[in-house]
Order: structure tokens, then C-alpha cells, then sequence
């Protein structure tokens, strides 16, 4: 059983709560990069955009 | 802090009841006056939303959320923000440097719009039912801790009560000694009574 990873955007936006939530499981923890498939840049652009959304809350924290 | 200027994308989370109060656009010119005043140029200044919150902040629920792009340096930035945190209708802000204002964002400007057309829900009163909450919690602590303390005190004189128990033989056995010596003596002392 294989999950499909979402299409990543071409820069993730703090404010796209959509495709944010995407990569967050259930209690709000953003996936890791082993299951995201994401480069590590891109890693780091949707740690920061989920973090900014987090702040404005838009997105909750985890736990 | 330099004097550099920057392009900055900045959110304002707007109180509700404010909103509601006074209307959209007079809440939106006291930001842009706000920013003006402290030397940032206001170039794109819009409602983003008036959607619930993740999680409660300060009681709120919901929030009005204005969207902006400004121009300015990181001195008049953080005035700004001083300002927004002591006084008006803002109680969450977040300013964000980018290279450039994206040119659909540059068409809408400050946007006008009628104050009807600015839907508020009320809020829900977070903050009563979040005490009511931690009360009932505490009050649940409070009353399982006694019982718990309350099962350690029995348990306790229990404990003891065994080991009394279990030290009972030795203990009665030389109590018992004492015991019966004053009542032989009792029982000799009348004798000596009626002698």
C-alpha cells in the first residue's frame, strides 16, 4: 500500500490552508520529509508557511 | 535596524465585536492611519475573511482578517506593531518581507467596501465556557485528591493495625504479664485492707 503525496505548489503560501492541511496528519503535526516527498527546500517553505499560519491561527497547533 | 526600505506582506487579525461596533471601513483606516503614520506607504489594503480561528485567542473565536502590502522600513514596522499591540481593534499581526507585491494584489488597493456587506458572526463566549472547564476540572481534582488522601489514611491505620496485630502476640504477651501483676496486686491489697 503506497499513499499518494500531493502535488506540491510551486511556492507555498501561508494563507492556502487547503493544500497546507494536505501535509499535516490529524492532530495538526506537519509529515515529515520521508513522507511528504518533498526536497528539502521545499520542506523548509511549508515548515515555515505552516508555521506562519499557525500564528495567525489559521491552522492549529499540534497536539 | 537600517534604513533600507522593504516590500512587506502583513495580516491583521481584527476583533469582531469592534467590526461589528464601529464597521469594516473605519476599523481599516485606523490601520492604514496607523501605518501611515508611523512612514509606511499603504499600497494594497483589503479584507481577506472573516473566518472562525483555530484555536481561541483571548476569548475570540472568530476574527476579521485584513490583508496588506506596505512599503517601509523595519523601524516603522515594529512601531506599528507597538502601536497595534497597545491600542485599537488588532490583536494579532504579522508582517512578512517579500520581493515584490504581486501585481493581482496591486489591482485591488484599498478596497472599499459597504460595512453591510461585511458579514460578522458573533462569537461564541470562549472564555466563560473555557473557565467552566478548568472549574469543573479543578473542582474534580479537588474532590478525587481527598478520597485518594482519604483511602492512604485508612489504608494506613490498616497497615498499622496489621503490623500491631502481627507485633500483638509479643506485646500482649508482656502487657498481659503487666496487666495481670497490678491485678494480683489489686487482689492482694484488699487483703491488706481488711487486715
Amino acid at each position: 500500500m503506497t499513499e499518494e503525496t500531493p502535488k506540491a505548489p510551486a511556492k507555498f503560501d501561508f494563507k492556502d490552508t487547503e493544500t497546507l492541511l494536505r501535509y499535516l496528519d490529524s492532530q495538526g503535526k506537519l509529515y515529515s520529509a520521508k513522507r511528504t516527498g518533498l526536497s528539502a527546500r521545499q520542506q523548509r517553505q511549508l515548515k515555515r508557511a505552516v508555521k506562519y499560519a499557525r500564528t495567525l491561527a489559521l491552522l492549529p497547533y499540534a497536539g | 535596524m537600517n534604513d533600507n526600505q522593504y516590500i512587506y506582506q502583513a495580516m491583521f487579525l481584527l476583533d469582531n465585536g469592534e467590526v461589528r461596533e464601529q464597521g469594516f471601513n473605519a476599523m481599516r483606516d485606523w490601520v492604514k492611519t496607523t501605518l501611515e503614520k508611523h512612514g509606511a506607504t499603504v499600497k494594497v489594503l483589503r479584507l481577506w475573511g472573516e473566518r472562525p480561528l483555530a484555536y481561541p485567542i483571548a476569548g475570540r473565536a472568530r476574527a476579521t482578517y485584513l490583508l496588506g502590502w506596505i512599503e517601509g522600513t523595519d523601524k516603522t514596522v515594529s512601531n506599528a506593531k507597538q502601536e497595534m499591540y497597545l491600542l485599537g481593534p488588532v490583536f494579532r499581526n504579522m508582517f512578512l518581507k517579500e520581493e515584490e507585491i504581486p501585481a493581482e494584489e496591486l489591482g485591488l488597493g484599498i478596497e472599499v467596501i459597504k460595512d453591510e456587506d461585511v458579514k460578522v458572526l458573533d462569537d461564541t463566549p470562549v472564555v466563560e465556557s473555557l473557565f467552566e472547564e478548568e472549574e469543573e476540572a479543578e473542582s474534580s481534582e479537588t474532590k478525587a485528591a481527598p478520597e485518594g488522601e482519604a483511602e492512604k489514611t485508612k489504608a494506613a491505620p490498616e497497615g498499622e493495625a496489621e503490623k500491631a496485630e502481627g507485633d500483638a502476640p509479643k506485646e500482649t504477651g508482656s502487657k498481659e504479664g503487666e496487666a495481670a501483676k497490678p491485678a494480683e496486686a489489686a487482689a492482694a491489697t484488699p487483703k491488706t485492707e481488711e487486715a
